[in-house]
């Protein structure tokens, strides 16, 4: 019966999953992040911190989008 | 004639099973945004059924065909696909009149194990692909969705505990509205495709379709994509209720990691393909990010009921799929079984949901969300 499961692909599910994971909470808490602190920046009147946190927004809000993208494509791949 | 009967019996139950797929599925994509106030009830699961819809258009693989590798194929006869569909439809009301969120694909696939046994014996019944399909998945959905996000809560709490409440809890409202969105139309494009298989194969077996593998007729096509649509925006609220708040009341933070970790790990699961339950990753991803940041909040009373109801997923849709074979098959071959089976649920849900409008308001408004907590929690 054990000859059933595909222990490979269980194996990379075990650890691709939780990176795919990591790497889209990652991305959407810079996002989070460094909206936040670019506001607080921008209230102080630091306008240099500022942009280096609305860039940090900008990085994690691509990879972001770039995550949806790909689980968009294997969505539709199926059909 | 009884073999038209039949026919239009099979195409109304399944569509019938993907209603109740729908509500009994909607607090998997809806449940933490309603929880932390990233949706309005209303608002979650009319997103939710709209997206549903668009996805059961996004993939019709009608081949893969729900119990497929499962169940010996020469042997699925319509009047075996129907008593399948009420096992499936059954558990999905029982589970869902007790709140507990469970497997519909499960209980599917349980119901047509059930029927074909009764129809065919053992032989009918491939065990790898029970435990290839079923069981391994069973036993690994919710523990890795569970570690998975667990660790997500963690890094974002290390990310973002130490900034003001207000602005994080606003961005991650706004990424639960992806992330379900996502997962609507993931499920959409999965579930409203069982039914399609479902009714394809009975139109082949009918002899109103031929080949091998045709594609589905566009009536199909829209009314699985209606049905799933129409069953995710009525609501299972009681699913919901469980899912969103009685297990854990989460932060608008837990919710995403709990939502955005499920749908990496479900998506993951699904390009290797290795695909897992919604129901059973989501959940325990729920449980992940509650207990990752209070163990002893989590109540774990409820996820053991949980527990129990998935384990019981199989054999109770089988036992139901294979009685209602048995008593089917006590009136012959012809549409009556299936005629008189097929009334009296109708009845019976018709009083179960009678009984859902007469008591009430489907989510109680949610307390203000607590704030994140400090990195160190």
């Amino acid at each position: 019966m054990t000859a059933a499961v595909d222990s490979g692909a269980l194996l990379e599910l075990v650890w691709a999953a939780p990176l795919a994971a990591i790497i889209v909470v990652t991305a959407w808490g810079l996002v989070v992040y460094g909206t936040a602190r670019a506001g607080d920046a921008r209230r102080d009147g630091r306008t240099g911190q500022a942009a280096l946190h609305v860039c940090m927004a900008a990085v994690g809000g691509t990879l972001f989008v770039a995550a949806i993208v790909l689980g968009l494509i294997v969505t539709t791949a199926k059909g | 004639m009884d073999s038209d009967i039949i026919l239009v019996i099979v195409v109304v139950t399944a569509l019938a099973f993907d209603f109740t797929n729908g509500f009994h599925d909607t607090a998997n994509a809806v449940a933490t945004s309603i929880s932390t106030r990233a949706l309005a009830p209303k608002t979650a699961v009319a997103l939710s059924a709209i997206l549903n819809f668009v996805g059961a258009f996004i993939s019709i693989k009608v081949a893969a065909t729900v119990a497929s590798g499962i169940v010996d194929s020469e042997l699925i006869t319509t009047t075996v696909i129907f008593a399948g569909l009420i096992g499936a439809i059954t558990w999905n009301l029982a589970t869902w009149y007790f709140g507990l969120p469970s497997s519909s694909s499960h209980a599917l696939i349980g119901g047509v194990v059930g029927a074909a046994f009764a129809a065919s014996g053992a032989e009918a019944i491939f065990g790898d692909g029970l435990l290839e399909k079923v069981i391994v998945p069973a036993l690994v959905a919710p523990v890795v969705a569970f570690l998975t996000a667990g660790v997500c809560i963690l890094i974002t709490y290390r990310m973002v505990g130490r900034l003001r409440p207000g602005s994080v809890n606003r961005g991650y409202r706004l990424g639960q509205i992806v992330s379900a969105s996502l997962l609507s139309l993931s499920h959409g494009t999965n579930d409203a495709q069982k039914t399609m298989g479902i009714i394809t194969l009975a139109l082949i077996a009918h002899g109103t379709l031929e080949g091998p593998a045709p594609d589905p007729p566009l009536w199909v096509i829209v009314s699985a994509a209606t049905a799933i649509a129409l069953g995710t925006y009525t609501g299972g609220w009681r699913i919901i209720r469980t899912m969103g708040s009685k297990i854990y009341k989460m932060d608008p933070a837990q919710g995403f990691a709990a939502q955005g970790g499920g749908a990496a790990v479900l998506l993951t699961a699904s390009h290797l393909g290795f695909p897992l339950s919604t129901t059973h990753s989501i959940t325990g991803a729920v449980l992940g990010a509650g207990a990752a940041k209070n163990l002893s909040a989590v109540r774990w009373g409820l996820a053991g009921n949980i527990a129990v109801a998935w384990v019981l997923t199989l054999p109770a849709a089988a036992a139901v799929g294979a009685v209602t074979y048995g008593v089917s098959r006590i009136f012959g071959a012809g549409a009556l079984g299936p005629l008189l089976i097929s009334v009296s649920l109708t009845m019976l849900i018709a009083a179960m949901f009678g009984q859902r409008l007469r008591h009430g308001p489907p989510v109680a408004p949610a307390p203000p969300s607590p704030p994140p907590a400090p990195a160190d929690a």
